[in-house]
């Protein structure tokens, strides 16, 4: 398979296949890769670029798995390092932002799997910052926690969403689908779901009318063979629910975690895993270059290689900072804003669910960057 | 058409052809006040190479065509005397064209109208040269001052016969790319394979004139093509092609930053086609932060009587030499503040002591620091170098050129050199044989065409003098600075300006990516947008660090990165020669046997 018949096809608008993402993760030329990307990428989305006005609550990093790439757990309470907030403590990170007038729309919360919490823990968690204020978007649990939540609660599925959701739960984050190989996992995170029942959980939300995000980590010892087949997996429940809003391509961070031997991967490989993953997911309509983990330069440079959106405000963010993250902790809206304008690209603030809070009338510097589109690339989201 | 006798035996001949647009000159210096000086004779033009070989002729007024043949007569040694040129900007007016017509001048008209139409650039009609060592250059330089009173004259009989809008009476950079363009527009049109072209240099008449001469200087109405499309400019460009300012600014502000991309990657590849990324180990050692230039984008100097001042001893230096040695470094890039306690003696013992005690290159003094030396101790900036050459100078970094636009420079950095002095020590060192690199920091709120101004400048020099090694862009650090502009310095503008770059650069062999400023991963990205060198594993580095821009890399980690760009890493020495072996890690005798440089001839 070459490339330029991997062209013809993403041209054509017809959905690539394996043998396709092995050759576009192995073609050498990324600028390549880079020009079909972002066709497809302004085909969906023109020259917008969504952020949204986040912020990030870790509330414990107790966690019974043992994942080899994890900086940011600890296995017990008084290990060193390790902390559950108290829900006073939690509902006060957002007391903070509303005092401060922070017009936020989105909380994203993601913890560690910490037996010694009682299951209404969350449900109290979420219904405290309902009440504290009843616009904003609760993204909570990813679906690692929920089917932690199902085993040690002995609950269904379902029956986990559904009291979650009752408690102010609005959609999944996407994190802890790693890689789906059984090879990796059982080398990496042998504690955590397995790949069918990651997809299950979000199969289920999807049916309860919950969207999700999903993602990969790459970058540690996964194969292109075992990415490739990680995408079209994703893919594949996206054909059946159509409930995923967003892939974000996760790099692996190596400090501070057991594969610190390991070199983080590189901004080329970055900017191919955007490329390729926003060429394979052809039926997922965001691609998210999250700066936290990117670094703020290469996320700019993302909106070039398939990337419509740079995530949000975060505040505070835990998880990759305790992995060696040299980021900020917090970018303003401006800081954003100037990052998309000077990409060329038009900035679109959305809320959780891709809804329109404010856009730019034009772009500010009126840079016509944008190049023209080959018409023939369409190819419509479902 | 005698003017007159030179008062000495030594007489200087300048020989003018028949030129329409030259009458304002040839009458004016019939008429002018110089009648003493010049003997002006209406020869054939194939007479001046017979003229300037029997030494009855010094200096000769020639058309652009014909300087290409005299220049590659290989008996002469053809000069251009600077500033002093006849350049036709514009199309030709109509009447001019009719007049033309009528002094065989039809072909030249025809010529610079397509030549403008295609290239963008101004056409050199006529120029001056003189022959290098016919007559002693104070002489030259004498005569022409006085010529420069005539041209004074000359300017206002000039705007009447043609309108000023197309004829300028200067050789500044901007004429020297179109001259250059044109030389290698002949070449073509000779029909010589491109390996059996005589390499032409463009040399200038090292005289000491004003700049320019005095004289008026008609600016051209700025004018880009419509019809030109971004797309067939990046092709031409990725081909090779030289571009026009005009095309370059136009490139920066409409182009997208994958398609500046790819074109300056394709020009990359052409020119290094080996596929192998360069980077070399040497320790940036700031020997003194004392300095009274006071730039508001600087962090790292501090004023005269500042108790946080240093200059540092021997015993430091000899530290920092001694472990740059042990960690296989091959050269010190010294730079440091302008400091005035310091003469140029320190600097020789310096030299010295460091040549003798340690196996380093010395990378070191950018032009402001040599320009200041000069000042302080009244010597001409060559005898400068000289010396420092002698006490065993290597080669000179570019930094300090910021942006080579003096509204600019006046505005961030009053008491730094002008444009035109940073250009002068680049032009006397590569004179005297040094290797030099050029820089530029962008966000100072300069607009487009000032940065391509700053870019044209270091290609006309280049076309001169062929002395530059690389260049290398970063934006502006403005943590801690007294500068606050809120000038865009992401990483789409590094990019956008780097790929540029690459592309207007032709003459430029190597393009440095900046990790230190951009972070290894923008450094590394960059390598696919024209980069071929990863600059140094430094040890040390105190200045952009001074200002927020705090990355390290070993040699190690650049190895890996460039590898997983899919480039193949190799050090290499300042004059970019690849060093066939790694040093040990002990390192002494690590200068090793030195393969081929990494040149544009390289390409084919």
């Amino acid at each position: 398979m070459s490339f330029s018949a991997v062209r013809d096809k993403v041209r054509a608008g017809e959905p690539l296949g394996f043998d396709d993402g092995v050759t576009l993760f192995r073609h050498p030329n990324l600028l390549d890769l880079g020009q079909l990307a972002n066709d497809v990428r302004e085909r969906l989305h023109g020259e917008r670029t969504f952020y949204n006005r986040n912020m990030h609550i870790n509330a414990t990093n107790v966690c019974v798995a043992g994942c080899r790439f994890c900086s940011f757990a600890r296995l017990k309470t008084g290990d060193p390092g390790a902390y559950t907030m108290t829900l006073q403590q939690a509902w006060g990170r957002l007391r903070e932002r509303l005092a401060a007038n922070d017009p936020l729309t989105e909380i994203h919360i993601v913890n560690g799997l910490n037996e010694e919490l009682p299951f209404s823990y969350y449900t109290d968690l979420l219904a405290g910052l309902k009440r504290l204020s009843p616009t904003v978007h609760l993204k909570a649990f990813t679906a690692v926690e929920i089917f932690f939540f199902h085993q040690h609660y002995g609950m269904p599925v379902a029956e986990v969403l559904s009291q979650l959701r009752a408690a102010g739960l609005d959609s999944l984050p996407g994190g802890g689908a790693e890689i789906f190989a059984p090879r990796v996992r059982h080398k990496l995170c042998a504690d955590k779901c397995d790949a069918d029942q990651w997809l299950d959980v979000h199969r289920t939300a999807h049916r309860m009318g919950l969207r999700s995000n999903c993602t990969m980590l790459y970058g540690h010892v996964e194969t292109i063979e075992e990415r490739v087949d990680h995408l079209l997996r994703l893919r594949g429940l996206q054909e059946e629910t159509g409930g995923f809003q967003t892939f974000v391509p996760l790099a692996f961070h190596p400090d501070g975690n057991a594969l610190r031997r390991l070199p983080a991967p590189t901004a080329t490989e970055d900017l191919r895993a955007f490329a390729v993953s926003r060429l394979l997911l052809h039926n997922i309509p965001h691609v998210k270059a999250y700066w936290v983990m990117l670094g703020i330069k290469t996320a700019q440079t993302a909106q070039w290689f398939g990337a419509d959106d740079l995530d949000g405000t975060v505040q505070e963010e835990r998880i990759y900072h305790m992995a060696g993250a040299e980021t900020p902790q917090h970018l303003g809206v401006a800081d954003i804003v100037h990052l998309i304008e000077q990409a060329g690209r038009l900035p679109v603030e959305r809320d959780t669910l891709y809804n329109v809070v404010a856009e730019a009338s034009a772009n500010a510097h009126g840079k016509p960057f944008r190049r023209a589109i080959a018409p023939e690339a369409g190819r419509a989201l479902p | 058409m005698t003017v007159g006798d030179a008062p000495t035996t030594d007489r200087l001949a300048i020989w003018a052809p028949p030129l329409t647009c030259a009458r304002p000159f040839v009458a004016a210096l019939e008429n002018g006040p110089n009648k003493d000086l010049f003997e002006v004779t209406e020869a054939a033009p194939e007479d001046c190479a017979h003229a300037f070989r029997s030494g009855r002729a010094a200096v000769a007024l020639v058309s652009s065509e014909r300087f290409w043949r005299l220049a590659h007569d290989p008996a002469l040694d053809v000069r251009i005397v600077p500033h002093a040129a006849i350049s036709v900007h514009g199309a030709l007016p109509n009447h001019l064209d009719e007049a033309a017509d009528e002094h065989c001048l039809g072909d030249v008209a025809r010529t610079v109208t397509e030549w403008r139409k295609r290239s963008g650039l101004p056409f050199v009609s006529w120029l001056w040269v003189a022959r290098a060592g016919a007559a002693n250059e104070p002489r030259l330089a004498g005569l022409f001052r006085r010529l420069s009173a005539v041209l004074a004259d000359v300017s206002v009989t000039a705007a009447s016969v043609a309108s000023a809008e197309f004829l300028r009476y200067e050789l500044g950079s901007h004429e020297l790319s179109g001259l250059a363009a044109f030389v290698e527009e002949l070449h073509r049109t000779a029909g010589l394979p491109s390996s059996e072209r005589p390499s032409l240099r463009i040399r200038l008449l090292d005289l000491d004139l004003p700049d320019p001469l005095g004289l008026p200087v008609v600016r051209p109405r700025r004018k880009v093509s419509g019809k030109t499309s971004i797309d067939g400019l990046l092709a031409d460009a990725a081909a090779g092609s030289r571009i026009a300012p005009e095309a370059a600014a136009l490139l920066y502000e409409r182009a997208s930053l994958l398609d500046l991309g790819e074109a300056a990657d394709r020009r990359r590849r052409a020119l290094h086609p080996e596929n192998i990324v360069t980077y070399i180990i040497d320790r940036n050692v700031n020997y003194t932060n004392v300095c009274v230039t006071a730039c508001k984008f600087c962090n790292f100097f501090r004023p005269e009587k500042s108790r946080e001042g240093y200059t540092l001893s021997r015993d430091e230096l000899a530290q920092k030499f001694g472990e740059t040695v042990a960690l296989g470094g091959i050269q010190i890039l010294l730079q440091g503040g302008v400091n005035p306690h310091l003469p140029l003696t320190y600097y020789e013992d310096l030299f010295r002591w460091t040549k003798s005690n340690f196996p380093l290159a010395l990378h070191a003094l950018s032009p402001e620091e040599v320009s200041f030396i000069a000042r302080q101790e009244s010597l001409s900036i060559a005898t400068v170098l000289e010396r420092l050459i002698a006490a065993g100078l290597d080669s000179l970094p570019g930094g300090g050129a910021e942006i080579l636009d003096d509204d600019i420079r006046r505005r961030i950095s009053p008491l730094k050199c002008s444009t035109d002095t940073w250009l002068d020590v680049m032009r006397q060192a590569h004179r005297l044989g040094l290797r030099t690199t050029a820089t530029l920091v962008f966000g100072f709120g300069e607009r487009p065409e000032q940065m391509v101004g700053h870019l044209d400048r270091l290609r006309a020099l280049q076309d001169v003098t062929d002395g530059f090694t690389a260049f290398i862009c970063w934006p502006f650090q403005a943590e801690g600075t007294r500068l606050r502009l809120g000038d865009d310095t992401t990483a789409q503008r590094y990019l956008r300006i780097f790929s540029l770059a690459r592309l207007y650069l032709d003459n430029f062999p190597n393009l440095q990516v900046s990790w230190p400023t951009m972070g290894p991963t923008i450094g590394q990205v960059a390598l696919r947008f024209g980069g071929n060198d990863f600059g140094s594993a430094m040890i040390e580095e105190n200045v952009v660090s001074q200002a927020g821009a705090v990355f390290k890399l070993s040699a190690a980690d650049i190895e890996e990165r460039v590898r997983a760009a899919g480039f193949v890493p190799c050090r290499r020495n300042m004059r970019y020669e690849l060093l066939s072996s790694h040093p040990p890690a002990s390192g002494k005798s690590h200068v090793t046997a030195v393969s081929r440089p990494i040149g544009l001839s390289a390409s084919a």
